[in-house]
Protein backbone atom coordinates (compact mmCIF):
# COMPACT_ATOMS: atom_id res chain seq x y z
CA UNK A 1 0.00 0.00 0.00
CA UNK A 2 1.19 3.52 -0.79
CA UNK A 3 0.78 6.66 1.33
CA UNK A 4 -2.35 8.52 0.27
CA UNK A 5 -0.92 11.95 1.04
CA UNK A 6 2.29 11.33 -0.87
CA UNK A 7 0.21 10.03 -3.79
CA UNK A 8 -1.79 13.27 -3.81
CA UNK A 9 1.51 15.18 -4.15
CA UNK A 10 2.66 12.91 -6.97
CA UNK A 11 4.98 10.86 -4.76
CA UNK A 12 5.02 7.15 -4.19
CA UNK A 13 6.21 6.32 -0.65
CA UNK A 14 5.28 3.04 0.98
CA UNK A 15 2.62 3.15 3.72
CA UNK A 16 3.85 2.06 7.13
CA UNK A 17 0.56 2.60 9.01
CA UNK A 18 -3.17 2.95 8.51
CA UNK A 19 -5.35 5.68 10.00
CA UNK A 20 -7.59 3.99 12.58
CA UNK A 21 -10.51 6.27 11.66
CA UNK A 22 -10.59 6.49 7.84
CA UNK A 23 -8.27 3.65 6.85
CA UNK A 24 -5.87 5.76 4.81
CA UNK A 25 -2.42 4.31 4.17
CA UNK A 26 0.22 6.58 5.68
CA UNK A 27 3.99 6.92 5.42
CA UNK A 28 6.12 7.83 8.45
CA UNK A 29 5.97 11.49 7.51
CA UNK A 30 2.16 11.67 7.44
CA UNK A 31 1.25 9.25 10.21
CA UNK A 32 0.41 10.91 13.53
CA UNK A 33 0.69 8.80 16.65
CA UNK A 34 -1.69 9.84 19.41
CA UNK A 35 -1.28 7.92 22.66
CA UNK A 36 -4.55 7.57 24.59
CA UNK A 37 -4.70 6.86 28.32
CA UNK A 38 -6.85 3.86 29.19
CA UNK A 39 -8.77 3.84 32.48
CA UNK A 40 -10.34 0.73 33.94
CA UNK A 41 -12.67 0.11 36.87
CA UNK A 42 -14.94 2.57 38.62
CA UNK A 43 -17.57 2.73 41.35
CA UNK A 44 -17.15 1.45 44.05
CA UNK A 45 -13.43 1.41 43.31
CA UNK A 46 -11.21 4.23 42.11
CA UNK A 47 -10.50 4.04 38.39
CA UNK A 48 -7.00 2.91 37.51
CA UNK A 49 -4.99 4.20 34.60
CA UNK A 50 -3.44 1.29 32.74
CA UNK A 51 0.34 1.69 32.74
CA UNK A 52 0.84 1.64 28.98
CA UNK A 53 -1.22 4.06 26.91
CA UNK A 54 -3.06 2.83 23.84
CA UNK A 55 -1.30 3.91 20.63
CA UNK A 56 -3.59 5.28 17.90
CA UNK A 57 -2.40 6.13 14.41
CA UNK A 58 -4.29 8.94 12.69
CA UNK A 59 -3.96 10.78 9.40
CA UNK A 60 -3.59 14.59 9.58
CA UNK A 61 -7.24 15.18 8.61
CA UNK A 62 -8.72 12.81 11.17
CA UNK A 63 -6.34 14.15 13.81
CA UNK A 64 -7.53 17.69 13.07
CA UNK A 65 -11.18 16.60 13.11
CA UNK A 66 -10.87 14.78 16.43
CA UNK A 67 -8.56 17.11 18.29
CA UNK A 68 -9.14 20.41 16.52
CA UNK A 69 -5.47 20.94 15.73
CA UNK B 1 -2.31 3.86 38.72
CA UNK B 2 -5.08 5.64 40.69
CA UNK B 3 -5.23 9.27 41.73
CA UNK B 4 -3.45 10.05 45.02
CA UNK B 5 -4.90 9.02 48.37
CA UNK B 6 -5.19 12.70 49.29
CA UNK B 7 -7.39 13.48 46.31
CA UNK B 8 -9.46 10.35 46.86
CA UNK B 9 -9.97 11.32 50.51
CA UNK B 10 -11.14 14.78 49.44
CA UNK B 11 -13.59 13.12 47.03
CA UNK B 12 -14.92 10.95 49.88
CA UNK B 13 -15.34 14.01 52.08
CA UNK B 14 -17.17 15.91 49.33
CA UNK B 15 -19.44 12.94 48.55
CA UNK B 16 -20.36 12.45 52.20
CA UNK B 17 -20.89 16.20 52.56
CA UNK B 18 -23.43 16.07 49.72
CA UNK B 19 -25.14 13.02 51.25
CA UNK B 20 -25.54 14.64 54.68
CA UNK B 21 -26.29 18.19 53.55
CA UNK B 22 -29.12 17.14 51.24
CA UNK B 23 -30.28 13.88 52.86
CA UNK B 24 -30.15 14.70 56.56
CA UNK B 25 -31.04 18.26 55.59
CA UNK B 26 -34.26 17.00 54.01
CA UNK B 27 -35.16 15.26 57.28
CA UNK B 28 -34.49 18.45 59.26
CA UNK B 29 -36.54 20.55 56.85
CA UNK B 30 -39.44 18.08 57.06
CA UNK B 31 -39.45 18.42 60.84
CA UNK B 32 -39.38 22.21 60.50
CA UNK B 33 -42.28 22.11 58.02
CA UNK B 34 -44.30 19.91 60.33
CA UNK B 35 -43.50 21.99 63.39
CA UNK B 36 -46.69 23.02 65.14
CA UNK B 37 -48.81 20.23 63.70
CA UNK B 38 -50.24 17.74 66.14
CA UNK B 39 -48.80 14.27 65.68
CA UNK B 40 -51.59 11.74 65.36
CA UNK B 41 -49.75 9.14 67.43
CA UNK B 42 -46.72 9.17 69.74
CA UNK B 43 -44.99 7.09 67.04
CA UNK B 44 -45.06 10.20 64.88
CA UNK B 45 -42.45 12.85 65.71
CA UNK B 46 -43.45 15.23 62.94
CA UNK B 47 -42.08 13.44 59.92
CA UNK B 48 -45.21 11.69 58.69
CA UNK B 49 -47.52 14.45 59.87
CA UNK B 50 -47.56 15.94 56.38
CA UNK B 51 -48.06 12.86 54.26
CA UNK B 52 -47.50 9.65 56.17
CA UNK B 53 -44.90 7.46 54.55
CA UNK B 54 -44.83 10.01 51.74
CA UNK B 55 -42.68 12.18 53.98
CA UNK B 56 -40.21 9.35 54.32
CA UNK B 57 -40.32 8.70 50.58
CA UNK B 58 -39.44 12.35 50.00
CA UNK B 59 -36.57 12.15 52.47
CA UNK B 60 -35.48 8.84 50.97
CA UNK B 61 -35.47 10.32 47.48
CA UNK B 62 -33.43 13.31 48.67
CA UNK B 63 -30.86 10.84 49.99
CA UNK B 64 -31.12 8.61 46.93
CA UNK B 65 -30.72 11.38 44.38
CA UNK B 66 -27.82 12.92 46.31
CA UNK B 67 -26.14 9.52 46.48
CA UNK B 68 -26.72 8.76 42.80
CA UNK B 69 -25.34 12.17 41.85
CA UNK B 70 -22.28 11.66 44.03
CA UNK B 71 -21.64 8.22 42.58
CA UNK B 72 -21.81 9.46 39.00
CA UNK B 73 -19.70 12.50 39.84
CA UNK B 74 -17.04 10.96 42.07
CA UNK B 75 -17.27 7.19 41.64
CA UNK B 76 -14.29 7.02 39.32
CA UNK B 77 -12.14 9.20 41.57
CA UNK B 78 -12.43 7.53 44.98
CA UNK B 79 -15.04 4.82 44.49
CA UNK B 80 -17.52 7.11 46.29
CA UNK B 81 -18.14 4.82 49.28
CA UNK B 82 -19.31 7.82 51.36
CA UNK B 83 -20.09 5.27 54.07
CA UNK B 84 -17.62 3.66 56.51
CA UNK B 85 -19.69 0.44 56.51
CA UNK B 86 -19.19 0.09 52.74
CA UNK B 87 -15.47 0.80 53.03
CA UNK B 88 -15.10 -1.79 55.80
CA UNK B 89 -17.13 -4.41 53.89
CA UNK B 90 -15.00 -3.97 50.77
CA UNK B 91 -11.87 -4.25 52.93
CA UNK B 92 -13.20 -7.33 54.74
CA UNK B 93 -13.72 -9.14 51.44
CA UNK B 94 -10.21 -8.25 50.25
CA UNK B 95 -11.24 -5.71 47.65
CA UNK B 96 -9.96 -2.57 49.29
CA UNK B 97 -6.45 -1.98 50.71
CA UNK B 98 -6.22 -1.76 54.50
CA UNK B 99 -3.90 1.27 54.41
CA UNK B 100 -6.66 3.32 52.74
CA UNK B 101 -9.45 2.39 55.18
CA UNK B 102 -8.47 4.87 57.92
CA UNK B 103 -8.07 7.91 55.63
CA UNK B 104 -11.34 7.10 53.87
CA UNK B 105 -13.31 6.86 57.12
CA UNK B 106 -11.76 10.03 58.53
CA UNK B 107 -12.62 11.85 55.30
CA UNK B 108 -16.20 10.60 55.42
CA UNK B 109 -16.61 11.77 59.03
CA UNK B 110 -15.08 15.17 58.24
CA UNK B 111 -17.38 15.61 55.23
CA UNK B 112 -20.44 14.66 57.28
CA UNK B 113 -19.49 17.01 60.14
CA UNK B 114 -18.86 19.88 57.73
CA UNK B 115 -22.24 19.32 56.09
CA UNK B 116 -24.15 19.40 59.37
CA UNK B 117 -22.35 22.49 60.64
CA UNK B 118 -22.79 24.35 57.36
CA UNK B 119 -26.46 23.34 57.22
CA UNK B 120 -26.98 24.66 60.77
CA UNK B 121 -25.27 27.94 59.90
CA UNK B 122 -27.18 28.36 56.63
CA UNK B 123 -30.63 27.48 57.96
CA UNK B 124 -30.39 28.99 61.43
CA UNK B 125 -31.10 27.87 65.01
CA UNK B 126 -34.37 26.09 64.11
CA UNK B 127 -32.33 23.58 62.09
CA UNK B 128 -30.88 22.39 65.41
CA UNK B 129 -33.72 23.13 67.83
CA UNK B 130 -36.55 21.74 65.65
CA UNK B 131 -34.86 19.81 62.86
CA UNK B 132 -32.16 18.27 65.04
CA UNK B 133 -30.00 18.51 61.89
CA UNK B 134 -31.75 15.34 60.73
CA UNK B 135 -30.16 13.20 63.42
CA UNK B 136 -31.23 9.56 63.64
CA UNK B 137 -32.67 7.90 66.75
CA UNK B 138 -34.87 4.87 67.40
CA UNK B 139 -38.58 5.68 67.48
CA UNK B 140 -41.06 4.90 70.24
CA UNK B 141 -41.12 1.19 71.03
CA UNK B 142 -37.90 0.36 69.17
CA UNK B 143 -35.28 -0.93 71.62
CA UNK B 144 -31.52 -0.67 71.35
CA UNK B 145 -30.99 -4.20 70.03
CA UNK B 146 -33.99 -3.98 67.73
CA UNK B 147 -32.60 -0.78 66.28
CA UNK B 148 -29.23 -2.44 65.63
CA UNK B 149 -30.98 -5.28 63.81
CA UNK B 150 -33.09 -2.90 61.70
CA UNK B 151 -30.01 -0.89 60.75
CA UNK B 152 -28.16 -4.11 59.94
CA UNK B 153 -30.96 -5.40 57.71
CA UNK B 154 -31.27 -2.07 55.90
CA UNK B 155 -27.52 -1.83 55.27
CA UNK B 156 -27.51 -5.49 54.24
CA UNK B 157 -29.83 -4.64 51.35
CA UNK B 158 -27.80 -1.55 50.46
CA UNK B 159 -24.55 -3.54 50.33
CA UNK B 160 -26.17 -6.37 48.42
CA UNK B 161 -27.22 -3.90 45.72
CA UNK B 162 -23.70 -2.41 45.62
CA UNK B 163 -22.24 -5.93 45.21
CA UNK B 164 -24.68 -6.96 42.50
CA UNK B 165 -24.96 -3.70 40.59
CA UNK B 166 -21.40 -2.41 40.88
CA UNK B 167 -18.80 -4.80 42.28
CA UNK B 168 -19.78 -7.80 40.15
CA UNK B 169 -18.01 -7.53 36.79
CA UNK B 170 -21.08 -9.05 35.12
CA UNK B 171 -23.26 -6.12 36.20
CA UNK B 172 -24.72 -3.90 33.48
CA UNK B 173 -22.43 -0.85 33.34
CA UNK B 174 -23.76 2.59 34.12
CA UNK B 175 -26.72 1.69 36.31
CA UNK B 176 -25.04 1.34 39.70
CA UNK B 177 -25.61 4.92 40.81
CA UNK B 178 -29.29 4.78 39.99
CA UNK B 179 -29.75 1.34 41.55
CA UNK B 180 -27.95 2.26 44.77
CA UNK B 181 -29.77 5.57 45.07
CA UNK B 182 -33.17 3.99 44.59
CA UNK B 183 -32.33 1.19 47.04
CA UNK B 184 -31.45 3.76 49.69
CA UNK B 185 -34.70 5.65 49.00
CA UNK B 186 -36.69 2.45 49.41
CA UNK B 187 -34.94 1.41 52.61
CA UNK B 188 -35.45 4.86 54.14
CA UNK B 189 -39.14 4.84 53.18
CA UNK B 190 -39.62 1.48 54.86
CA UNK B 191 -37.49 1.85 57.99
CA UNK B 192 -37.19 5.62 58.43
CA UNK B 193 -39.86 5.75 61.10
CA UNK B 194 -38.22 2.90 63.02
CA UNK B 195 -34.60 3.97 63.43
CA UNK B 196 -34.19 6.97 61.14
CA UNK B 197 -32.66 4.59 58.56
CA UNK B 198 -29.09 5.82 58.78
CA UNK B 199 -27.38 2.82 57.13
CA UNK B 200 -24.20 4.80 57.51
CA UNK B 201 -22.14 5.73 60.61
CA UNK B 202 -20.91 8.94 58.96
CA UNK B 203 -24.45 10.06 58.14
CA UNK B 204 -25.33 9.82 61.84
CA UNK B 205 -22.01 11.25 63.06
CA UNK B 206 -22.45 14.62 61.31
CA UNK B 207 -25.81 15.58 62.82
CA UNK B 208 -24.83 14.16 66.25
CA UNK B 209 -21.70 16.30 66.32
CA UNK B 210 -23.56 19.36 65.08
CA UNK B 211 -26.35 18.97 67.64
CA UNK B 212 -23.84 18.41 70.43
CA UNK B 213 -21.71 21.43 69.53
CA UNK B 214 -24.64 23.75 68.89
CA UNK B 215 -26.54 23.10 72.12
CA UNK B 216 -28.96 20.63 70.59
CA UNK B 217 -29.66 17.15 71.87
CA UNK B 218 -26.82 14.94 73.08
CA UNK B 219 -27.47 11.64 71.31
CA UNK B 220 -24.01 10.04 71.53
CA UNK B 221 -25.34 7.17 73.67
CA UNK B 222 -27.24 5.99 70.59
CA UNK B 223 -24.24 6.17 68.24
CA UNK B 224 -23.22 2.49 68.68
CA UNK B 225 -26.53 1.50 67.04
CA UNK B 226 -25.45 3.27 63.88
CA UNK B 227 -21.93 1.87 63.96
CA UNK B 228 -22.61 -1.76 64.83
CA UNK B 229 -25.76 -2.29 62.75
CA UNK B 230 -24.52 -0.91 59.42
CA UNK B 231 -21.10 -2.57 59.65
CA UNK B 232 -22.56 -5.99 60.48
CA UNK B 233 -25.14 -5.69 57.70
CA UNK B 234 -22.66 -4.55 55.06
CA UNK B 235 -20.03 -7.16 55.89
CA UNK B 236 -22.61 -9.97 55.93
CA UNK B 237 -24.02 -8.88 52.57
CA UNK B 238 -20.57 -8.72 50.96
CA UNK B 239 -19.62 -12.21 52.15
CA UNK B 240 -23.03 -13.64 51.25
CA UNK B 241 -22.83 -12.20 47.75
CA UNK B 242 -19.37 -13.69 47.27
CA UNK B 243 -20.68 -17.07 48.41
CA UNK B 244 -23.79 -16.94 46.23
CA UNK B 245 -22.04 -15.73 43.10
CA UNK B 246 -18.97 -17.97 43.41
CA UNK B 247 -18.49 -21.22 41.49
Amino acid sequence: MKCYYCALQGGESEAVAICIVCGMGLCMEHAIRKDVDVWEGGYPFPSKRVKAPLPRILCPECYAALYGK
Amino acid sequence: MTVSLGKRSIAEAVGTFILVFFGAGAAAVTLMLASGTTPSTPFNIGIGALGGLGDWLAIGLAFGIAIAGSIYALGRVSGCHINPAVTIALFATGRFPGRDVGPYIVAQLVGAAAASLLFAWAVGPDAVAIGGLGATAPFLGIGYLQAIVIEAVGTFLLMLVIMGAAVDERATPGFAGLAVGLAVAGIITATGNLTGASLNPARTFGPYLGDWLLAGQNLWALFPIYIIGPIIGAVLAAFLYDYLSGD
